[in-house]
């Protein structure tokens, strides 16, 4: 497939606020990459990813998601999106919640049903099935999430932080499934604050730092241009000091 | 999981009036769920008032308009809990779904806007009707009210839930705090019923007050059903269905305007 799988051109956004979160930032998403999306916090990532998903109202630029704009009902329906903060439907179950998905993503009942028990055994929420989404603890909030993001077999997965506050061995499990699936084609973007988690998994890796791709490049490319033995000291070079090194900006590739 | 790689795969066709059906079914299942408070309790308030007003001191009340006092209230009443229910529940399940953020999952699925707009309203609309028939069914043994115009009451029941549906979509998307919405209904549409002649003719009234009367758009409401039970209101038929159908289309427009934009529902 030649089409990117996202493709964006200088997005802005400024919030109601007057907060400049993002700033004319471009990028681009091969299909079938597993693409990393590094930065502090406050830097742009959810705003990012909640433009993509249509959950913002961007105040600039273009965003293109296999070639299709990205509200079109086709592009949407391609999306599949696991926020950072926990939101689910609190008058709905476990299994409902799954169902009901699958519905407004425009899935038949048998359908949905049959992913839903699927996407159930993954996240082992067997246990938890028929429980409403405010009784399930942190970490089972954050499996179900995932689970939603994924039940509609989206060809563009956006995950933003999906670790944080996991156990271990969901974790690894989680690491498991998502690479099983990027094996199978899909697209993934992912957001997290552990690098080693970025190194492990991400083919590509952005960095993003007060609204603006700083760098971007496979582990080992950032590793080498930035004379580091580390992601981390990457990390500390490039968007840890671009706080106080907005001045140095012609020094840092983009 | 299938074996099958995701990029071989043909394109999943969007399916938006599949989203639109289910979030139609989510919206019925969430008024099923707190079923005791969104349909019991308002038709057992309205009874209450039939029984009390009507039963208990309507013998000595003279008929208005040819009408025991009993029947005469009866339409304005439903009226009111028909408008009050439609717009609670969709100024709070709109509310909540802000608030909580699962809005999120509605606003980035396949469906046009005015799917998700109208797809909120509908348990509103199941409410109300559950609400309304009950009320009917009980109120007609009881007191003896008539359906003397059906067809106008099919005509100006969809007016009536249309148009409050609207305005609880607008609050419930304006709204900061559960309080605005609750304000809205017992400041505005709550008095402005009263007013709107639930208890009385407002020939009675006599100038100023009349004349006052006609300016509260809620009148219109009440004539518009007296006149679908009773045959008889203060205005014309015609003259209450089409205000109703343009403060329907009014509000309408708006709430569309909010879903088309995302203003006030995405940041
Ligand atoms: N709704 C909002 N209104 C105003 N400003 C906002 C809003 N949401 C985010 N911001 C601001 O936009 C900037 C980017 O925020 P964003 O949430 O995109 O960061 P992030 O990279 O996801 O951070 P984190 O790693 O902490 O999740 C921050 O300065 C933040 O304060
Ligand atoms: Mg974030």
């Amino acid at each position: 497939m030649a089409e990117a799988a996202l493709s964006i051109r200088g997005l802005a956004k400024r919030y109601d606020d007057g907060t400049l979160a993002l700033g004319g930032l471009d990028l681009e998403v091969p299909a079938g990459s597993f693409f990393g999306l590094l930065g502090p916090n406050g830097a742009g990532k959810t705003t990012l990813i909640s433009a993509v998903c249509n959950l913002l109202r961007p105040t600039g630029g273009e965003i293109r998601v296999f070639g299709l704009p990205n509200s079109s009902l086709a592009a949407r329906r391609m999306i599949g999106i696991a926020e950072q903060e926990p939101n689910l439907d609190r008058f709905l179950t476990v299994r409902e919640t799954l169902i009901y998905h699958g519905g407004y993503y425009g899935m038949t009942r048998a359908e949905s049903a049959r992913r839903a028990d699927e996407m159930i055994d993954v996240f082992d929420l067997r246990a938890k099935a028929d429980v409403r989404a405010p009784k399930l603890s942190g970490g089972q909030k954050r499996r179900l999430l995932l689970a939603r993001a994924l039940l509609h077999e989206p060809r563009l997965v956006i995950l933003d932080e999906p670790t944080a506050g996991v156990d271990l061995e969901l974790r690894h499990e989680l690491w498991r499934y998502i690479r099983r699936l990027h094996e199978q084609g899909t697209t993934i973007v992912l957001t997290t604050h552990y690098l080693e988690e970025a190194e492990a998994l991400c083919e590509e890796i952005a960095l993003i730092s007060g609204g603006r791709i700083v760098a971007r490049d496979t582990a080992d490319g950032l590793k080498r241009r930035y004379e580091a033995q580390t992601l981390e000291e990457v990390y500390l070079k490039t968007v840890a000091t671009g706080r106080l090194a907005a001045a140095r900006e012609e020094e840092v590739p983009a | 999981m299938t074996g099958r790689a995701y990029a071989e795969q043909p394109f999943e066709a969007p399916e938006p009036w599949r989203g639109f059906l289910w979030l139609s079914l989510r919206e019925c299942h969430r008024v099923l769920r707190l079923w005791t408070q969104t349909t019991l309790a308002p038709i057992v308030s309205s009874l209450l008032f039939i029984i009390v007003f009507g039963l208990s001191l309507g013998g000595r009340i003279s008929e208005i308009h040819g009408y025991p006092y009993e029947i005469f209230i009866v339409p304005g009443l439903i009226a009111m809990a028909m408008a009050q229910a439609v717009y609670s529940n969709n100024a709070s399940t709109i509310f909540q779904a802000r608030n909580d953020r699962y809005i999120d999952d509605v606003l980035a699925a396949p469906m046009y806007a005015w799917q998700m707009n109208l797809g909120f309203n509908v348990g509103g609309y199941f409410r109300a009707l559950m609400i309304g028939g009950a009320l009917t069914a009980l109120a007609a043994p009881l007191t003896g009210a008539p359906i003397e115009r059906p067809l106008y009451l099919l005509v100006v029941v969809p007016l009536l839930l249309v148009g409050f549906g609207a305005l609880g979509t607008i609050v419930g998307i304006y709204a900061h705090t559960f309080d605005h919405i609750q304000f809205v209904n017992n400041i505005v549409i709550l008095p402005l019923t009263f007013l709107g002649g639930v208890f009385y003719s407002v020939e009675n009234l006599g100038a100023p007050w009349e004349e006052a009367s006609h300016a509260n758009p809620l009148f219109y409401v009440v004539s518009a059903l007296r006149y679908g039970f009773l045959a008889d209101a203060d205005v014309s038929p015609w003259l209450s269905a089409a205000v109703l159908a343009v403060i329907a289309s009014v509000l309408v427009v708006w709430a569309q305007y909010l879903f088309s934009t995302g203003r006030r529902l995405k940041p």
